[in-house]
C-alpha cells in the first residue's frame, strides 16, 4: 500500500481532492455553526432570562397579595396572558413548595386556569416534558388531576413513574396511598430506604394500610421490608407485634434486618425474646440489626451478651453492640472496660463520648 | 533513507491516519450523543424538586472524604466550603496524608480539633493513623492524621472510617457547589444498582472564591488554564456524558465521585499500587460486577460541580498529565482482559477499548505521527495538497469537537456568564491546535514510557490557592 501522503500524481485523485476540499468546507461550516448556536443558545437563555425576570417583577407582589388576600386571586389571574400561563405556573410551584395550609390552597386556585396548558403536556412525546406535567399536576392540581397523575404511575418512563409516586405520596394527600403501593413492585429499582422515606411522608393516616402490608404473608419480602422501614421512620408502636411475629420466622435477610430496625424503633421488652436467637446469625447484617434492637429492648440480663459481642469480628456488630450496652443500661460496665485492657475499650469509649456528644 | 524505511514511515502513517479517523469519529460519536443527554437531563432537572429532596428523610447519610498532603494554602478554604454544602446528614473526613508542611497546624488552628476516638469500620490496609481528630466547632468534621501513604492510601483510611452507606471522594483543594452532593446522590436513590457516580469537575483559576464558596465565574487570565478550561468542557460534557449515554463510564474523577461505601470495600478498596487509583477504581467495579454477575451501574452526572485549581506553569502541568497517563497506563494492563471480552458487556466492548487503543496508546501514535509526516515533508516526498488536506482536516476538526463542547456548555449550564469569555473559548477551540495538543501528546508519551518503565509517584505539585474575596471586598 503506497503511503497517502507521498508526491505521486496518482495518489490523489480529482474526485479524491474533491472530497477532501468537501470535507474542509463542511468541517469548517459546521464551526461556524456550531459557533453560531453557542451564540445563539446563549442569547435565547438571556432572553428568556430576562423575559421571566420581567415577569416575576411583575407577578411577585400581586401573588403575594393575593396569598394574603383570597379576593385578590382573580385580578391577579387577569394579569396572565394565556401565552405565559406555564411560565406563571413554574412560578407559582417554587412558592407552593414553601408554604402549607390555607397558604397553598390560594395559590392552587391562582393557578387552576393555566393548568389545562400544564395537562395536555402529560401526553408529550419527551418522557422529561411528562414527568414536568406530572410533577406539576401533582403539586398544584390535585385532586382535579388526579385520575392523569395516577396513570401516570403506568407511564412506560420509571422517571415519569417515579415523579407521579412522588407526587402522590404526601401527607395531605393519603388517599392516593394505594395507588402508590398496589405499583409498588415497579419501583423495586428504587434504594429502599429511599422509597420507605417516600410512603412515611404520607403520614399516620396510611399508617394501618403499611402494617397491613407488612403483616401480608403473600406480599413479597422486599415489599415487606419497604413497609417495615416506613413504619419504623413513622415511628408507629402498633407495627411492633407484626415486626415480632416476623422476626420469629422470616428467611429473607432484608425482610429480616428490616423488621430488627423496625423492633429497635418501636419494639417493646416483650418482644426481646425474638431478638435474641439472631444476635448469634451467621449474617453479619442480621446480627448487626439484632445486637442493635437489643439495646432498647433488652436489659441488665443482655449486658454479657453485648459485651461479648463487641468483640465480634465484623465491625458493624460489635459497634452497634456496644451501642446496645449503653443503651440497656450498661454504662459502669462499658466505663470499666474503658479503664481496662480490654481489647474492645477504645469501642466503649467512642460509644460513651457519641452520648456526650449528643 | 532506504526504501525500507520508508516504506515502514508509510504504514505508520496510514495508521496514524486510521488512528486520526477513529479518534475523531468516537469523539464525535460521543459529542453527539452527550448532546442528546444533556438536552434530556436540562429538561429533567424541571421535573425534580431538590428542596424535596433535601429535606426528604431519605437522603442518606454521606461522609466526605477528602484527603490532604502538603495543602496548606488551600486547605482551609476547601473545608469552610465543605461546611457550607446543602445536605441533610453528611459529615467530613480529612486525611491528612502526611504532610510536612502546616496542613495539619491551619486546620487545627481554623476549627479547634481536638483528639477523639472512632473505631474504624473497615480494615484496608493503610500506613499507620497517628491518631483521629474531631472538630470542636463542627462536630460532623473529622481529620484522620496518618502516616504518608499517598492518595488512594489516605482515600482507604477515610473508608477505614466511614460510618455511612455512601461516601464521596474528593481532592481537599477542590470546591463543592451548596447543592452538589444532593445531585449526585439522586441516581443512588433511583437506582439501587448504582455503585458510583461522578460529577464534573470546572476550573476554578480565574473565579472569585467568597467563605468558601465560588461568587464570580470568569476565565483565567492565564493561557495555559484558559486551555484547560475548553479541554475540560470537552472531557465532561461532550465525553463523559457521551459515554454516560452509552452506560459505559470508566472514569470517575478522584476529585469529585460518590460511591456506595460496601461496594468498593468488598473489591478492596482504592489500589496503592497505581496513580491512577481512580480510574483503576471503576474499572475493578465493573470487573467485580459482571465477573459476579451483580447488578452495577456507574453513572456520570452533570450538575453537581466540584472546582478545581489547575497547574499554570509548563513544568506542573507537564507532571500531572505524566502521571494521569501513567494511571490509565496500569489501570488498563491490570485489567486487560477485559479488553474486547464480551464477558463484561459494552466495557468490555466499547470503552475499554477506547481508552486502550485511543488513549492509552494514541499519544504514542498522534506524536509518532507528527514524526513521520515531518520526515516525509522534508525529504520533499509528500504531497503538499495532501499534506495541506489533512492538516487543515485535523485542525477544523479539533476545532470542530471543542466548539461542540462550548455549544453544549450553552445548551446546559451557561457557567460563564460573561460575552466575551465564550468569544474567548471559540478563539482558544482554534488555538489549541498549534501547541497545547501537540505538549499533551508529548507529555503523554513520556508517562507512557514511565509507565512502562514502572516508574511511581505524584510528581511535585504546586497551588497557588483559590482568588479569595475578604469580606470588606465582597461588601
Amino acid at each position: 500500500m503506497p503511503d497517502f501522503l507521498l508526491r505521486d500524481p496518482e495518489s490523489i485523485s480529482a474526485t479524491g481532492l474533491l472530497v477532501l476540499i468537501a470535507l474542509i468546507l463542511v468541517l469548517f461550516v459546521c464551526t461556524l455553526v456550531l459557533s453560531a448556536y453557542a451564540v445563539v443558545m446563549r442569547s435565547f437563555h438571556r432572553a428568556r432570562a430576562k423575559q421571566t425576570s420581567e415577569l416575576t417583577d411583575q407577578w411577585r407582589d400581586p401573588v403575594l397579595s393575593a396569598v394574603a388576600d383570597p379576593t385578590l386571586v382573580p385580578s391577579v389571574q387577569s394579569l396572565v396572558s394565556d401565552d405565559d400561563g406555564v411560565q406563571f405556573v413554574d412560578l407559582v410551584i417554587e412558592y407552593v413548595r414553601r408554604v402549607r395550609g390555607e397558604e397553598r390552597v390560594i395559590l392552587r386556585d391562582l393557578v387552576k386556569p393555566f393548568l389545562p396548558q400544564v395537562a395536555e403536556r402529560i401526553h408529550a412525546r419527551s418522557t422529561e416534558r411528562r414527568a414536568w406535567a406530572v410533577q406539576t399536576l401533582g403539586t398544584l392540581g390535585l385532586p382535579e388531576y388526579a385520575a392523569q397523575v395516577v396513570a401516570a404511575l403506568d407511564d412506560s418512563s420509571p422517571l415519569v413513574a417515579m415523579v407521579a409516586a412522588r407526587a402522590l405520596s404526601r401527607e395531605e394527600t393519603p388517599e392516593y396511598a394505594g395507588e402508590v403501593l398496589a405499583r409498588l413492585d415497579r419501583f423495586e429499582g428504587w434504594n429502599r430506604l429511599f422509597l420507605a422515606a417516600m410512603l412515611a411522608a404520607m403520614g399516620p393516616a396510611v399508617s394501618k394500610q403499611l402494617r397491613d402490608a407488612l403483616a401480608d404473608e403473600n406480599g413479597s419480602p422486599w415489599t415487606r421490608a419497604v413497609m417495615a422501614d416506613a413504619l419504623r421512620l413513622q415511628g408507629d408502636f402498633l407495627a411492633g407485634d407484626i415486626a415480632a411475629a416476623i422476626v420469629g420466622v422470616a428467611e429473607d435477610r432484608d425482610l429480616l434486618a428490616s423488621s430488627l430496625r423496625l423492633l429497635s424503633a418501636v419494639g417493646r421488652p416483650e418482644h426481646a425474646a425474638v431478638v435474641r436467637p439472631h444476635c448469634a446469625s451467621a449474617d453479619a447484617v442480621v446480627k448487626a440489626q439484632a445486637l442493635r434492637a437489643l439495646g432498647p429492648l433488652g436489659g441488665d440480663q443482655d449486658i454479657p451478651l453485648l459485651v461479648e459481642a463487641m468483640g465480634d469480628p465484623s465491625p458493624w456488630p460489635s459497634l452497634y453492640a456496644a451501642r446496645s450496652a449503653r443503651d440497656a443500661g450498661g454504662k459502669d460496665v462499658l466505663m470499666r472496660l474503658v479503664a481496662s485492657e480490654h481489647p474492645s475499650a477504645a469501642l466503649a469509649e467512642q460509644v460513651l463520648a457519641e452520648e456526650n456528644s449528643l | 533513507m532506504s526504501e525500507l524505511l520508508w516504506d515502514v514511515v508509510g504504514v505508520f502513517n496510514w495508521v496514524v491516519l486510521v488512528y486520526f479517523v477513529l479518534l475523531n469519529g468516537v469523539y464525535l460519536a460521543t459529542s453527539i450523543f452527550a448532546f442528546g443527554a444533556l438536552k434530556r437531563y436540562s429538561l429533567r432537572l424541571r421535573s425534580l424538586d431538590l428542596t424535596d429532596l433535601i429535606t426528604s428523610a431519605g437522603a442518606p447519610p454521606i461522609s466526605l472524604i477528602a484527603p490532604a498532603y502538603n495543602e496548606e494554602v488551600t486547605c482551609v478554604e476547601s473545608v469552610r466550603s465543605l461546611l457550607t454544602i446543602e445536605y441533610p446528614d453528611y459529615e467530613i473526613l480529612v486525611v491528612n496524608d502526611g504532610s510536612t508542611d502546616r496542613t495539619v497546624e491551619r486546620l487545627t488552628e481554623a476549627f479547634e480539633f481536638e483528639p477523639a476516638t472512632r473505631i474504624p469500620t473497615a480494615a484496608l490496609a493503610t500506613a499507620g493513623v497517628n491518631r483521629v481528630l474531631r472538630s470542636r466547632t463542627h462536630p460532623s468534621l473529622w481529620l484522620i492524621d496518618k502516616e504518608n501513604g499517598g492518595k488512594a492510601d489516605a482515600l482507604n483510611a477515610g473508608l477505614n472510617y466511614c460510618y455511612t452507606p455512601f461516601f464521596c471522594a474528593m481532592d481537599a483543594d477542590s470546591i463543592l457547589e451548596p447543592q452538589a452532593l444532593i445531585r449526585i446522590v439522586r441516581p443512588f436513590l433511583e437506582d439501587a444498582s448504582t455503585v458510583a457516580a461522578g460529577g464534573i469537575l470546572r476550573i476554578a483559576n480565574g473565579c472569585t472564591v467568597e467563605r468558601g464558596r465560588i461568587v464570580e465565574v470568569a476565565l483565567p487570565n492565564n493561557l495555559l488554564a484558559q486551555f484547560q478550561v475548553l479541554e475540560y468542557l470537552r472531557v465532561f460534557l461532550a465525553g463523559r456524558m457521551g459515554w454516560a449515554a452509552l452506560d459505559a463510564t470508566l472514569i470517575i474523577s478522584g476529585a469529585f465521585g460518590m460511591f456506595r461505601r460496601s461496594s468498593v470495600v468488598d473489591v478492596g478498596g482504592y489500589a496503592t499500587d497505581t496513580v491512577g487509583e481512580d480510574m483503576e477504581l471503576i474499572v475493578r467495579l465493573h470487573r467485580h460486577g459482571y465477573e459476579n454477575g451483580t447488578p452495577h451501574r456507574i453513572h456520570f452526572v452533570p450538575d453537581p460541580v466540584a472546582w478545581t485549581e489547575c497547574p499554570e506553569s509548563l513544568g506542573v502541568l507537564a507532571r500531572q498529565r505524566d502521571r494521569w497517563q501513567r494511571g490509565l497506563f496500569q489501570s488498563l494492563t491490570r485489567h486487560k482482559r477485559m479488553l474486547l471480552n464480551p464477558k463484561y458487556g459494552r466495557v468490555g466492548l466499547l470503552a475499554f477499548p477506547y481508552f486502550f487503543f485511543l488513549e492509552m496508546l494514541g499519544p504514542v501514535i498522534e506524536l509518532g505521527g507528527y514524526l513521520s509526516f515531518t520526515a516525509t515533508i522534508i525529504a520533499g516526498r509528500a504531497d503538499w495538497v495532501v499534506v495541506a488536506a489533512f492538516l487543515a482536516v485535523a485542525i477544523i476538526f479539533g476545532g470542530v469537537l471543542s466548539l461542540s463542547a462550548v455549544a453544549l456548555e450553552e445548551l446546559s449550564f451557561r457557567r460563564y456568564p460573561r460575552l466575551a469569555d465564550l468569544l474567548k473559548l471559540f478563539v482558544l477551540a482554534g488555538l489549541e491546535n498549534f501547541g497545547f495538543r501537540q505538549m499533551n501528546a508529548w507529555w503523554r508519551v513520556k508517562g507512557t514510557v514511565s509507565a512502562v518503565r514502572g516508574i511511581q509517584g505524584w510528581g511535585k505539585m504546586t497551588r497557588k490557592g483559590f482568588e479569595v474575596q475578604t469580606d470588606e471586598e465582597a461588601a
